[in-house]
């Protein structure tokens, strides 16, 4: 049976005070709150937005923050409201997504040191912290420079070697993902978007550790952009499918949008290819997480409708889970 | 490798004269046979229905699509003005393109008829000695195709034609993704599948780029898969987005190509691709006024050629016993990365005077007076972007065997650049 689940970036906010605008009081947030509200709008999984705490837009600029200089104990002290508050909702923290990238082409080797042996382990920690079986990583970009798909793939491999021990005794699969990587405004295949061969490391590797510590966070909108036939890729990787971004685009765009959103035809019917996607799934007898990763939609919408929005976000999961479980389209 | 110029969108088939001059003129010595001038995929879509008609079609009075529908055997009559005209200017059409239908076709009832229209273009194509025609595949599965290709092979074996499979995207309600054949994995087992069952080498592969485009492939990587298998490329250019035929170089965004160049010439490169590059412009052709055509094929020539050059870059170095380089910068940095081991230059030289005697990235430099003593056969790579200006000088100091070295498609390239003073 699978669940539905959505990402916690706009929704759960750490514990702060905000002060309201104008004469209005500060109002007391709570990660709990939010976590309460995926629960009322039919959410039952969350995927934890640990990639908010360092941004890829700053990385790209080479700015880091302090947040990870926390120790372990200071990190989950942090994150404790968040792991109860999750708990105290019935929401279950089911995936995460590491922060990223994981190497700055281009950025000094302290900030690159800094991402391998301070963020990707600690991250792994907090993803330990709250007992969430699923880590999202992204693959490094590097082609270019390396001049190749084997090559680039070699860097990120040494960096998954860095965490699979941890992953091993952590009891957590670290899921590579399929990227993308920008043209000018025409989007190109990045890392893992070969499903064969995306299969045949994650075996090669987990062989490696006499465990299953890597496996596949399909992405739905990233393959969207670059004419990935869902259906074969989902079948092709199989059961490494571990966790999903689904979300929407105009096959442009990385736009993070509401499934069946979009359309190219007079005939109005969705471009993006939603039945091969459904078909995959019950192909591979997935019974994962349907995962949104549609934190923008959150913030296009206004503030009062983010129920709503949210509420609609899961009738579709429900949706999809009716026709993976059991229906046919 | 040949340069082949596709005719659509510069010549009509029964008309042709103005258009093969065109295409003459700029240079080209091959042209493609495209079998879907007159038998195009629009028409085929529509076969059967009221759709067509002969004010609606363009096609001249004594002409009728209808016929070649009826009567496919009658194909070849539709394109004789077309090969006697290329005949007359001595152009050669090695490799033809059989009709098709729409990415989005809704007439699974027509794989009969383009059998049929396929094996006629095929006797064609032996009749004039064109050597390889693209087939795309009918159906959806390899079991299914596999028939189709294995009932073509005997009519290609009979002409010797070998028959070229080409990637596919197909439309999800007008979004483009990858088709049938577009797994360089899957479509390399289908050829040698292919190949075993006929008993010899009776099928190739044609990598149409602007598929790739669509469907945002990492082309280098499909290259790979593919090997020596790709006997012809499609080369034509797209905004990503939709299914274009243009000039390569003219789809940008704020200065940024819409097509992965790089990684098609790495692809090509590093398969030591020798095979037909078939410039299909037609739709940037067909924008331009007849009046400019003439000039925009020259430019078309240039681009092809242009591409031929960076694919085949290393048979340049190898034509030399030894090589010498002018520019002691990024470029020439780039050259001892990528291929300063594999052909080590004597030495490079450099038109400031500081930099004489000393050494760059291991070489020495040298002034360009040093040019002068060259042993036999050396070429003198020009590694500087200000190519013709360093020409002129190189030219007027009467130095031979000057070449021009490039770095935008290097196999590998550095993460940062000097800054040069």
């Amino acid at each position: 049976m699978v669940t539905i689940g959505v990402q916690t970036k706009n929704v759960v906010y750490d514990s702060e005070l905000r002060r309201g605008g104008g004469d209005r009081a500060e109002t007391e947030m709570h990660p709990r709150t939010g976590f309460e509200m995926l629960k009322r709008t039919g959410f039952s999984c969350a995927d934890f937005s640990l990639n908010s705490y360092l941004l890829n837009t700053s990385l790209y600029n080479f700015e880091l923050n302090n947040f990870f200089d926390r120790t372990v104990s200071e990190l989950e002290d942090f994150f404790r409201p968040h792991k109860e508050g999750a708990a105290c909702a019935g929401i279950n923290i089911g995936q995460m997504h590491m922060p990223y990238p994981n190497y700055v082409p281009n950025g000094k080797k302290e900030l690159n040191d800094y991402l391998r042996d301070v963020v990707a382990p600690k991250s792994m920690q907090v993803c330990a912290f709250f007992g969430c079986p699923y880590i999202v990583v992204h693959g490094f970009k590097l082609s270019r420079n390396l001049g190749s798909e084997e090559a680039e793939w070699a860097q990120t491999e040494k960096f998954l070697d860095s965490l699979a021990p941890m992953a091993k005794e952590m009891g957590i699969i670290i899921c590579i993902e399929n990227l993308y990587n920008a043209l000018g405004r025409h989007i190109v295949e990045g890392p893992c978007c070969h499903a064969k061969k995306a299969a045949e490391r994650i075996e090669r590797f987990n062989e490696k550790y006499h465990a299953e510590v890597l496996g596949f966070c399909f992405d739905t909108g990233h393959a969207n952009l670059v004419g990935i036939d869902f259906e074969r890729f989902i079948t092709e990787i199989g059961v490494h499918l571990k966790a999903l971004h689904i979300h929407d685009n105009d096959g442009v765009g990385d736009l993070h949008q509401i499934p069946f959103t979009f359309t190219r035809t007079r005939e109005n019917t969705a471009s993006t290819d939603w039945e091969g996607f459904v078909r995959g799934l019950r192909r591979i007898k997935y019974t994962g997480t349907l995962s949104f990763e549609t934190g923008p939609v959150l913030t296009a919408f206004p503030d009062e409708m983010k129920e709503q929005t949210l509420a609609f976000i899961a009738q579709i999961g429900k949706y999809f889970a009716g026709k993976i479980d059991g229906g046919f389209i | 490798m040949n340069i082949i110029c596709s005719p659509s969108g510069i010549v009509n088939p029964f008309r042709p004269e103005q258009g093969v001059t065109d295409i003459s003129n700029a240079g080209f010595e091959n042209i493609s046979l495209e079998f879907d001038m007159c038998c195009s995929a629009y028409e085929l879509e529509n076969y059967g229905s009221e759709r067509i008609n002969k004010d609606d079609s363009g096609y001249p009075e004594g002409w009728d699509i209808r016929s070649i529908l009826r009567r496919p055997e009658e194909i070849g009559r539709f394109y004789e003005n077309l090969t006697s005209s290329i005949r007359a200017k001595n152009i050669k059409s090695p490799l033809a393109r059989a009709p098709y239908l729409p990415r989005d076709t809704k007439r699974p009832d027509l794989k009969e008829l383009l059998l049929r229209l396929a094996e006629e273009s095929i006797r064609f194509c032996g009749k004039i000695g064109c050597r390889y025609i693209v087939v795309r595949p009918l159906e959806k599965t390899r079991e299914q195709n596999r028939e189709c290709y294995l009932r073509l092979a005997a009519a290609a074996k009979e002409n010797d034609v070998t028959i070229l499979l080409e990637n596919q995207c197909r439309s999800v309600n007008g979004h483009m993704v990858r088709g049938v054949c577009s797994d360089g994995f899957e479509a390399a087992q289908w050829i040698d599948e292919l190949n075993q069952e006929a008993g010899e080498e009776r099928f190739g592969f044609c990598m149409d780029v602007g598929v790739c485009s669509l469907c945002g492939q990492d082309m280098h990587e499909f290259a790979a898969m593919l090997g020596d298998r790709i006997k012809a490329v499609i080369l034509r250019d797209c905004d990503g987005q939709s299914e274009g035929s243009m000039l390569p170089f003219t789809s940008t965004y704020c200065g940024h190509p819409q097509t992965d160049w790089l990684n098609l010439i790495r692809g090509l490169r590093e398969i030591g691709f020798d095979g037909q590059l078939v410039l299909d412009i037609r739709d940037t052709a067909a924008a331009f006024s007849p009046l400019l055509r003439p000039r925009l094929m020259i430019l078309a020539k240039a681009t092809a050629e242009y591409f031929k050059w960076q694919i085949e870059i290393e048979n340049l170095l190898k034509k030399y016993t030894s090589i010498v380089l002018f520019g002691a910068g990024n470029m020439c940095r780039n050259y001892i990365k990528c291929y300063g081991e594999k052909y080590p230059p004597l030495f490079t030289c450099d038109n400031n005077r500081k930099a004489w005697g000393t050494a760059f990235c291991g070489i020495e430099v040298k002034s360009p007076e040093a040019l002068k003593e060259l042993p036999d056969n050396c070429g003198v790579f020009i590694c500087n972007i200000y190519y013709h200006e360093i020409e002129r000088q190189l030219k007027d100091m009467g130095i031979e065997n000057i070449e021009f070295f490039n770095d935008e498609y290097m196999p590998s390239f550095y993460f940062d650049r000097l800054k040069m003073v």
